[in-house]
């Protein structure tokens, strides 16, 4: 009964906020039960005023209840619903930006948990402080009835001095000396200004660090891990699985740095398990497994350049026919369905549908073949694990090119393969496994074997090779004399210039299959054209 | 002529025409207005900035009187006619504690200041902290990349200056009678000719410590690598007392 009260509530007053907030892409906010963290060994605390879930938010109708008699409820509503509105269009606004803002807050504080509460309460207070600049709202006052913790009343000491409100700390303080400081460090931090946030999260930390350390140990000392946050905690639910993808991939861009992207995915690897991130069961989703930060790093990054590859007319063109049968799941077209093998029924797991193939036919059509990617990992390469190696990136580039255009990828990891420094995958369409041989890092001689490369090639047709080295290769002129008898399009991509190189590029300059690519700077690698080879458009004219 | 439209009006008629009963989709913020309060906080980062400013320029303007081509020399002259550049600028400046701590990471910041040399930089931070209003001077540098030189010169006597994180070179030389806390470790030539006051260490401290010291005392709580020449005053390792004392010899490597 009283949920529908505050449902009617919020439906009378959204058309209002959404206005005020210049109609944010968000729907209708909910009211329910917002259980509050659980967390083992741990009595229940206050209740959360509000859940942000993939943008959906929910209003908890306890903590309206308890609100009841300090303030009208339409109010508690309306400042609530500001709070959460303004985290999707202000701070954090992003994940890349709530990440950026934990991982500035780590450098200070050390501890994963301490960076997690740092960040997020300086995320409420810009959050708030936006609004209270910005948009007419009963935040303040909101503020004055929160229950306040010791670190609760130092932000409301800070609201009371950067916004000018009377939130009734003032008069009540009896605090140390040592508060008053921190409120005036405090309240030297631009909130507002995006662009400072990074150096603004770091100050607002340092400044914190002392009282959140106490607050720990108080905690501790009582067994318990303290009350949630009043105004919903900020975790990783707040963004939808699109937006933690993006944000990863922002997030290694920006920082092009293994060890902080790692730092960070290990700190939020619970959460991005919950999300559906792990290495198992396909593009990255999956559960129970470790998530892998290196390859996830090389995954995301390499998300962000695209390189163009070019296809080869291939004997595949015909009209779609029944080849096989699959189980039908909810979504699955329904004309596709085999009525005969599903006994009539439209059930998940009885019912089948066909699984259609395209025919063999008589014109050619352009197609992308399948690629054997053979990865320097000797000890003259940057061990991917350790920093950004644009061998491993340019590899995960071309991967992802090939796998983009249903081709299949096999890789040939190498050190001293006589020696057994190797490590073969086969050809699959699993991009997990391929980065996994890819990030693969032996660190000893360079020689490749011939003979492990022929049954990758024997019997394939139409096959691109993609070779990613610094050509400080033992025996290079094997290589040489290798590339000089295969037909099919080499791309061979040398990390910096050295005189092994020179030797390789005078060596096949002739072969017209074979293009050679230098890359230098991170920047070079999207100057890599797959499959580029000169006899390309005569071949299709010719046909 | 009379009666007869221009082209323009008969345009516009033909246009409201057309126009009859299609809704303007932004006509609802017509009266849309977009009110921006004004906070203390926008007073705060303003005034705050204006000091930043002009504490840059005293900085700056140091630089050029005194390391003309980028250089500069430790000496005992140079260290005093630096000093006293520095304190005749930052006598202009009405500026708080927390101003001293924030010059000590814009120095970092090379698009804000775009020279640090540790010497003159030291001295000035020295300056700020001797002319400041407050007695006591937190400066929490622990994520300082750089330890600052000369940090503490002449800390008159009333003043305590408290520094989280490592200091450089040359820390509380001169003292003059004020405390100074180093939470972290200090280099060499620590309290080198200090005549009076207190300079606590809480880690460990370098070689020439108390070098040519006049008075006062040093406290260190991890390990001295070697002490100066002293003249008079008290050195404690671990609160031990090692100077005056017969065991230890000058830069003992110990």
């Amino acid at each position: 009964m009283e949920e529908k009260r505050y449902q009617a509530i919020i439906e009378k007053i959204w058309p209002r906020l959404k206005r005020k907030h210049l109609y944010p892409e968000i729907p209708i906010p909910k009211v329910g039960e917002v259980p509050p963290r659980d967390r083992e060994g741990e009595e229940k605390g206050e209740a959360v005023g509000l859940e942000m879930k993939q943008k959906q938010i929910t209003i908890n109708s306890t903590f309206l209840s308890n609100m009841k008699d300090k303030m009208a409820e339409e109010n508690v509503i309306e400042a609530l619903l500001d709070h959460g509105i303004t985290h999707y269009t202000f701070c954090p606004w992003d994940f890349h930006t709530h990440l950026m803002l934990y991982a500035e807050a780590k450098k200070i504080m050390g501890d994963k948990e301490m960076a997690k509460q740092a960040a997020n309460y300086f995320i409420d207070v810009t959050a708030d402080t936006y609004c209270v600049k910005k948009k007419f709202t009963e935040i303040p006052e909101l503020h004055r009835v929160l229950k306040k913790g010791v670190v609760e009343k130092i932000i409301a000491s800070l609201y009371e001095k950067i916004w000018g409100v009377n939130l009734g700390i003032l008069e009540a303080r009896t605090d140390k000396k040592g508060h008053e400081e921190v409120v005036r460090r405090l309240a030297r931090i631009p909130y507002l200004d995006r662009s400072r946030w990074s150096e603004s999260v770091k100050k607002f930390a340092r400044s914190l660090k002392p009282l959140l350390l106490e607050e720990q140990r108080e905690e501790e000392a009582m067994g318990g891990k303290g009350d949630s946050n009043p105004q919903g905690d900020h975790d990783l639910n707040y963004y939808s699985y699109e937006e933690i993808d993006q944000g990863l991939r922002d997030y290694a861009k920006k920082t092009m740095a293994l060890p902080e992207f790692k730092d960070i995915v290990e700190d939020f690897s619970e959460e991005l398990k919950e999300a559906g991130y792990g290495m198992e069961g396909g593009m990255g989703r999956g559960r129970g497994t470790p998530i892998d930060a290196d390859v996830l790093f090389y995954m995301k990054l390499a998300e962000s350049y695209s390189m163009p590859l070019k296809k080869v007319p291939m004997e595949e063109k015909g009209d779609l026919h029944p080849h096989s049968h699959s189980p039908w799941e909810v979504g699955s077209p329904f004309q596709d369905m085999d009525i005969w093998t599903s006994f009539g029924k439209i059930m998940p797991g009885i019912t089948q549908i066909w699984k259609k193939r395209e025919g063999k036919g008589r014109g050619k059509i352009d197609s992308t073949p399948d690629c054997l990617i053979a990865i320097d990992s000797s000890g003259s390469m940057i061990n991917p694990r350790k920093n950004l190696s644009y061998a491993v990136l340019g590899a995960a580039c071309a991967t992802n090119a090939y796998l983009r255009n249903d081709a299949k990828v096999a890789v040939y990891n190498f050190s001293d393969a006589p020696m057994g420094g190797k490590d073969i995958l086969h050809y699959t369409d699993n991009p997990a496994e391929i980065y996994q041989v890819l990030c693969k890092y032996f660190g000893g001689g360079t020689a490749l074997d011939m003979e492990d490369l022929v049954p990758l090639i024997q019997g394939r047709k139409n096959l691109d090779l993609f070779i990613i080295t610094d050509m400080k290769i033992t025996n290079l002129e094997a290589l040489i004399g290798f590339f000089g008898q295969i037909q099919n399009r080499v791309t061979a991509v040398h990390i910096g210039e050295n005189p092994y190189a020179a030797r390789f590029q005078r060596a096949v300059e002739r072969k017209r299959n074979i293009s050679i690519f230098t890359v230098k700077r991170k920047e070079d690698i999207p100057h890599i054209v797959l499959g580029k080879i000169g006899e390309y458009f005569c071949a299709t004219h010719k046909n | 002529m009379k009666g007869t439209f221009s082209p323009k009006k008969r345009l516009a008629e033909t246009h409201e025409k057309e126009t009859q009963g299609v809704r303007n989709p932004f006509e609802e913020f017509q009266a849309f207005t977009f009110q921006e309060t004004t906070l203390p906080l926008d007073q705060i980062i303003e005034s705050t900035e204006l000091v930043m400013d002009q504490i840059r320029r005293g900085y700056e303007k140091l630089l050029e009187e005194e390391a003309k081509e980028l250089v500069w020399m430790v000496q005992y002259n140079t260290i005093i006619k630096a000093y006293e550049v520095a304190e005749k600028h930052v006598r202009e400046i009405d500026y708080s504690a927390e101003d001293i701590e924030d010059f000590c990471f814009a120095l970092e910041n090379t698009q804000k200041i775009p020279y640090f040399i540790p010497g003159p930089a030291g001295l000035y931070i020295s300056a700020l902290c001797n002319y400041a209003k407050e007695q006591e001077i937190l400066l929490k540098l622990s994520e300082l990349k750089t330890e600052i030189n000369l940090i503490g010169f002449r800390l008159p006597k009333g003043k305590r200056l408290v520094i989280e994180g490592d200091a450089g070179d040359f820390t509380g030389i001169g003292l003059e009678g004020g405390e100074l806390v180093v939470e972290g470790n200090t280099k060499n030539w620590t309290g080198a000719g200090m005549r009076g006051g207190k300079i606590l260490v809480k880690k460990n401290i370098g070689l020439h410590t108390g070098e040519w010291m006049m008075g006062g005392e040093i406290y260190v709580g991890g390990r001295i690598r070697g002490l100066g020449n002293i003249v008079e005053g008290k050195v404690f390792e671990r609160d031990k007392l090692v100077y005056p004392g017969k065991a230890r010899h000058p830069n003992l490597y110990y």
